[in-house]
């Protein structure tokens, strides 16, 4: 008696809840409805390095209304868990009652082994057909994403049928042999002729796709080889959280770079005479700045702060109060202190180093020449169709990558270590475009995660004639010096003269 | 007394008297918290593991959200996260920190330790006949490492610029320099004291288990008679000794980069709002490479124990030997070895030498073939079984599943040409979740199910179990395959929100799709808890030997002793797998049991004579002293 009382209960209770839990889904569904429309593919871009990340900006009053199927969702989730459990515990009851188990666990899942393999079966087709239809695959925008598509696709075979073999026999199998009162498993322990079958063939066709893949990957990273036409190289410079390129001027020679010369007006540190002055400048002052408060870090400094802490105070502006009582924290217990000083050594140790080429004859003279004058440091990259170009990559601050999928380039940016990736692009951003639609641009994005705006650290891409990228190259300004007073050749020439970055790479070879 | 024999031949050497369990007073502390018994040890871990995983799952819901619905806002997360989410938006940084929280978590925490851990402690002394682990003691403070350490990187929730972010291979100069994200500061010196405890942990774990595994195995137990789950976790243990300490290393070198002014990992940086930096000559390269020279034997620690734990389940409930037992051993081995020269396969396009590439290119694709050989046994096996669906049965066969399907989409991956496009893709992400998150996690869960009624003497509800898994198994298809293509597609992985970039929002329903797939996995797990927590109270009381097994655990009485056998430890007579023998009329013949006309003493001797095992209550130091002799000795008489 009991426990049928406790199950009429149990399942009215199970009964109000999925009611209740029906209606708050659907309330909550109708209001926002699953649209993607509202998404910001029209968002202005904001620059990546002075983007700032503003919750504020994004939040819309219609936009609140979904927090309604958040705290369904949620709802629902307990619900279901509750539901669930209440569920069961009638089967229990019951069994309890009936005497018998209500379900044959065994047949029940080996028709569900069955189901799976066949609805999952044609879930694997449906994605390949939907999913499969927006892959980057024979599209490529390069010459040798040609090869990469093909080998590829050969691999997309391979693994696709053997993906559909053993699967099919894991799941038949266990729909097939699943317990039967009375029958016997068969006593089978090994056999050595079927190992060796089966460890040959995968060998194989490993084989196979290894040698195909070790011809790609070559032909892929020394691309330069066999090449004879028309080569160009640019430099890319990332850092957090942007892209820059550098094309050499009209001289056609890369200026040196180095990155204890970077400075706000000089952002790619090139070796250019008069800004690493200044710089030098700059940072003495900033060291007799950082020595002054040393000096009065416990008096004037200290004073000032506790003057600011109690205006805050009598404000009442607790925020305030709050980063200033910090700073106050810092100076008092030293670390205000201890960054100071590390601040003076760096820099110190900063001006040592460029004296110390400064000083050099010979490196000066090496350094210092005027190809960097005229580099030209571009907002995008303008590569042109059909010449094969090197991308040298440089980072100022951590490690970023540069990808390039629809180029199927990639390549990370390893500060203190230059890498390079070499390609030909193929297809004009006009000729993509009637691909993919009129909005359609190529991106260079970072690959490897950096920071905060990682996810919004890209740079455009345009592929186009030779002549229009020179036409777009002379409409652009030349770092330190007006178009028109570029030198024709570069004042100090010598035959070791060499790009910053060969000269780099040459020693890394070394 | 003790009521239970241990089987018919061997009821006759009892030590009778001299058992103390009962008059044995152990305090709750040293019982339940301090022990030094292997079977509380494995507890302690699985609950820790579990805990561990609840939050890492529930981290990986709030990232869901905040790709599924990036212009919308969720009051509860300003509740619950505080100045991380103010007006229910999720921060960026804390995202990232989330993200890499949450990788940390699964990948050492709950798949390292909660199933190494586990079942390692759980069922070396069990299924090699050995009273308990060569070292308890050490045994017992890997464990309290493992919990420290879990404790330190929890707490770095509570540090004002929050967790570690720089993702879970906390690649440097992102980790080493304070300015470049917040996460960078206290939060990654938390996370590498955390490790650093962690490796401790597993280094203390992983000689127990080596010695025990070699030194303490009973009459009769010689290596190829070993059920799989032993080698699988004596291999892990090996990989863990060899390569954590080198994780040690790169971890120790991070630190005095950041804190101590070297330059191993730094070299030309110019860091916004501090300037050049002093560092010269350094390789952010280098920390790569020592991270991967454990990173890629780590994903191996991970998969093998489950590997091995699904062997052993798929053999008894198909009721079959396990097809080619000395070519699993094999391909084991063949794993093992080849997993500490393929590192380099995460690093292709690091601008590490195109030429080094190709060769880790070779050694990559051999190690698929290891892997192949061992999918085919597991087919093999069930052919033509009897086969018993049990929760853990379904689990194993979802591992396998799941295996073949991440397994093949290795292929690509190691493939250097394939990996120019694929790496740090959407791809990736696919891979190491099918084949290293579902199915370790998949074969953690049949081990749980399997071995419950040995942990906790009453049985799991088995149609919860089902339920469980088919709702996990779904959903983790549902989640993991549709990645594939966003990464095919060029989406990296990583990233906060896709809106900004305009070509990624044909795969917003996508996402909503698979946080919503997300959410179904994490209801099935609260199925989980709530029949795991409930069980442990109120389940049925288990039988002695519930799925009819061959191994020697099941010898063992359900109630637990210290010393797991009250009189002597059975002999083994045969391999682990004798299942559905045409000789026999049952379908099972224990390896304990002895069959007609076999020799009543078997020949080979145990690696440990069984000093009989009063179960007084030994003083900690003897203990300690005890295990270290233990431990050094390779051969007692
Ligand atoms: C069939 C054999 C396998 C091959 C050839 C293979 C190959 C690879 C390759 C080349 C990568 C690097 C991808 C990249 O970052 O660009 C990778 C990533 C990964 N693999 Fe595998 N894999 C195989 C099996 C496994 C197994 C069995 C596991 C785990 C049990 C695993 C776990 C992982 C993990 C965790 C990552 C990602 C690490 C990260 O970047 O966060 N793989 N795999
Ligand atoms: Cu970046
Ligand atoms: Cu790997």
């Amino acid at each position: 008696m009991n426990t049928i009382l406790k199950l009429t209960l149990k399942f009215t209770l199970a009964v109000v809840i999925i009611f209740s839990a029906a209606t708050l889904i659907s309330d909550s569904v109708d209001i926002q409805g699953i649209s993607t429309e509202h998404l910001s593919a029209e968002k202005p871009w904001v620059g990546a390095d002075e983007y700032q990340y503003d919750p504020g900006q994004t939040v819309t009053p219609e936009k609140t209304l979904s927090s309604k199927v958040n705290w369904a969702i949620l709802v629902f989730v307990v619900l279901m868990v509750l539901v669930l459990a209440n569920a069961f515990d009638i089967s229990k009851y019951t069994a309890k009652i009936t005497g018998r188990e209500t379900v044959n666990q065994n047949n029940v899942n080996k028709w569900i082994m069955l189901f799976f393999m066949i609805a999952g079966f044609a879930a694997v087709i449906w994605e390949y057909q939907t999913h499969g239809a927006m892959i980057l695959l024979n599209d490529s925008s390069s010459a040798h994403g040609v090869d990469y598509d093909s080998m590829f696709t050969i691999t997309l075979v391979l693994t696709t049928i053997v993906f559909f073999i053993t699967q099919a026999l894991l799941f038949y199998f266990s729909f097939r042999y699943a317990h039967q009162d009375g029958r016997k498993a068969l006593y089978y322990s090994h056999n050595n002729r079927l190992e060796v079958v089966w460890t040959f063939i995968p060998a194989v066709v490993l084989t196979v796709l290894v040698l195909r893949g070790h011809q790609t990957w070559k032909s892929v990273v020394y691309a330069e080889d066999n090449y004879n036409g028309k080569m160009h190289s640019i430099e890319v410079f990332a850092y957090q959280f942007g892209w820059k390129a550098r094309y050499a001027g009209d001289d056609g020679i890369m200026g040196n770079v180095d990155y204890k010369f970077i400075s706000g007006k000089n952002e790619l540190g090139l070796a250019y005479k008069p800004e690493v002055d200044s710089l030098v400048v700059d940072l003495k002052k900033q060291i007799a700045a950082d020595e002054a408060s040393i000096k009065n870090l416990n008096t004037t400094i200290l004073d000032g702060l506790m003057a600011d802490f109690t205006a805050a105070e009598n404000l009442r502006d607790y925020k305030n109060m709050e980063s200033v009582q910090k700073e106050i924290d810092a100076v008092k217990n030293g670390d205000r202190l201890d960054e100071l000083k590390a601040s003076i050594k760096r820099k110190t140790k900063q001006i040592e180093r460029i004296l110390a080429i400064q000083n050099d004859k010979k490196l000066f003279a090496s350094t210092f020449t005027s190809a960097a004058m005229d580099d030209i440091i571009t907002q995008e990259i303008h590569l042109a169709k059909d010449s094969l170009v090197t991308l040298n990559f440089r980072s100022k601050d951590i490690i970023h990558s540069a990808w390039l999928p629809h180029f199927r380039a990639q390549m990370n940016v390893v500060p203190g270590m230059p890498t390079k990736f070499t390609f030909r692009p193929t297809k004009s951003t006009e000729e993509a475009k009637k691909e993919r639609g009129e909005e359609f641009e190529y991106y260079l994005y970072c690959n490897k995660i950096c920071g905060v705006s990682h996810y919004n650290m890209k740079i455009k891409v345009v592929v186009e004639s030779q002549e229009k990228v020179n036409e777009w190259l002379k409409s652009q300004q030349p770092a330190f010096i007006k178009r028109e007073m570029a030198p024709v050749a570069p004042a100090i020439m010598n035959d070791t003269l060499k790009t910053s970055t060969d000269t780099i790479q040459k020693m890394v070879v070394r | 007394m003790s009521t239970a024999t241990i089987n018919d031949s061997h009821a006759v050497g009892h030590h009778g008297d001299a058992h103390g369990h009962d008059h044995h007073h152990q305090s709750f502390i040293t019982k339940y918290i301090f022990s030094t018994d292997h079977k509380m040890i494995s507890k302690q871990y699985l609950i820790t593991g579990i805990i561990m995983g609840c939050l890492g799952m529930g981290m990986s819901l709030l990232f869901r959200l905040q790709l599924a619905w990036p212009d919308e806002t969720f009051p509860f997360l300003e509740t619950l996260l505080g100045k991380w989410a103010k007006g229910g938006k999720l921060d960026p940084n804390y995202y990232m920190a989330l993200v890499t929280i949450h990788g940390t978590i699964m990948v050492f925490y709950v798949l390292t330790a909660g199933l190494s851990g586990t079942f390692s402690n759980l069922l070396i002394p069990l299924q090699v006949g050995a009273r308990d682990m060569a070292s308890p003691f050490m045994n017992m403070l890997s464990y309290w490492f493992f919990f420290l350490s879990s404790v330190v990187l929890m707490s770095s929730f509570l540090v004002e610029t929050g967790p570690a972010s720089s993702g879970w291979t906390v690649y440097p100069p992102l980790s080493a320099l304070e300015k470049a994200m917040p996460g960078s500061g206290m939060g990654t010196t938390l996370w590498l004291v955390a490790i650093i405890l962690f490796i401790v942990s597993a280094l203390l774990g992983g000689i127990n288990y080596i010695t025990t595994v070699l030194n303490m195995r009973t009459k009769g137990m010689s290596m190829n008679r070993l059920p799989l789950t032993i080698w699988a976790f004596f291999l892990t243990a090996v990989l863990g000794l060899l390569s954590f300490p080198v994780l040690l290393g790169a971890g120790l070198l991070l630190i005095f980069d950041r804190s101590f002014g070297t330059s191993f990992y730094l070299s030309d940086i110019h860091l916004n709002g501090v300037g050049a930096l002093s560092n010269s000559g350094g390789s952010p390269v280098l920390y790569q490479h020592l991270f991967w020279f454990l990173g890629h034997p780590e994903v191996y620690i991970i998969l093998m124990p489950a590997l091995g734990i699904s062997s052993e389940v798929i053999s008894t409930n198909a009721r079959k030997p396990i097809f080619g037992y000395t070519a699993m051993v094999i391909s084991l081995l063949g794993i093992s070895f080849l997993s500490f020269i393929v590192w380099g396969h995460h690093m292709f396009i690091t601008g590490m030498n195109p030429f080094l590439g190709t060769m880790f290119m070779y050694v990559t694709l051999i190690i698929a073939v290891p892997s192949a050989v061992k999918t085919f046994n597991y087919l093999a096996t069930l052919w033509k079984g009897n086969i018993r669906f049990t929760p853990a049965m379904l689990f194993a066969i979802g591992l396998v599943s799941m295996f073949i399907s991440g397994g093949l989409t290795g292929i690509y991956l190691g493939n250097a040409a394939l990996d120019i496009q694929l790496h740090d893709s959407y791809f990736v992400v696919a891979h190491f979740h099918l084949v290293m998150g579902s199915a370790s996690i998949f074969g953690m869960f049949a081990g749980i199910y399997h071995w419950f009624p040995k942990m906790y003497g009453r049985m799991m509800n088995k149609t919860l179990g089902s339920l469980h898994f088919w709702l996990t198994f779904i959903s983790a298809y549902l989640v993991f395959f549709p990645m594939h293509f966003m990464g095919l597609a060029g989406v990296p992985r990583r990233y906060y929100q896709f809106s900004l970039i305009p070509e990624f929002n044909i795969w917003m329903d996508v996402n909503i799709f698979i946080t919503l797939a997300a959410i179904l996995g994490g209801i099935a797990q609260l199925l989980f808890l709530y029949n795991f927590f409930n069980s442990i109270f109120r389940g049925p009381k288990a039988s002695k030997n519930p799925w009819e097994s061959n191994t020697l655990e099941w010898s063992t009485e359900t109630k637990h002793i210290h010393g797991n056998w009250e009189g002597d430890i059975p002999t083994v007579y045969r391999g682990p797998h004798e299942y559905s023998r045409p000789d026999r009329e049952l379908d099972y013949f224990p390896q304990y049991e002895i069959g007609d006309g076999e020799p009543e003493h078997y020949h080979a001797p145990a690696t440990a004579p069984d000093t009989s095992y009063d179960g007084k209550k030994e003083k900690a130091t003897t203990v300690f002293f005890s295990s270290f002799a233990h431990l050094f000795s390779l051969r007692r008489a």
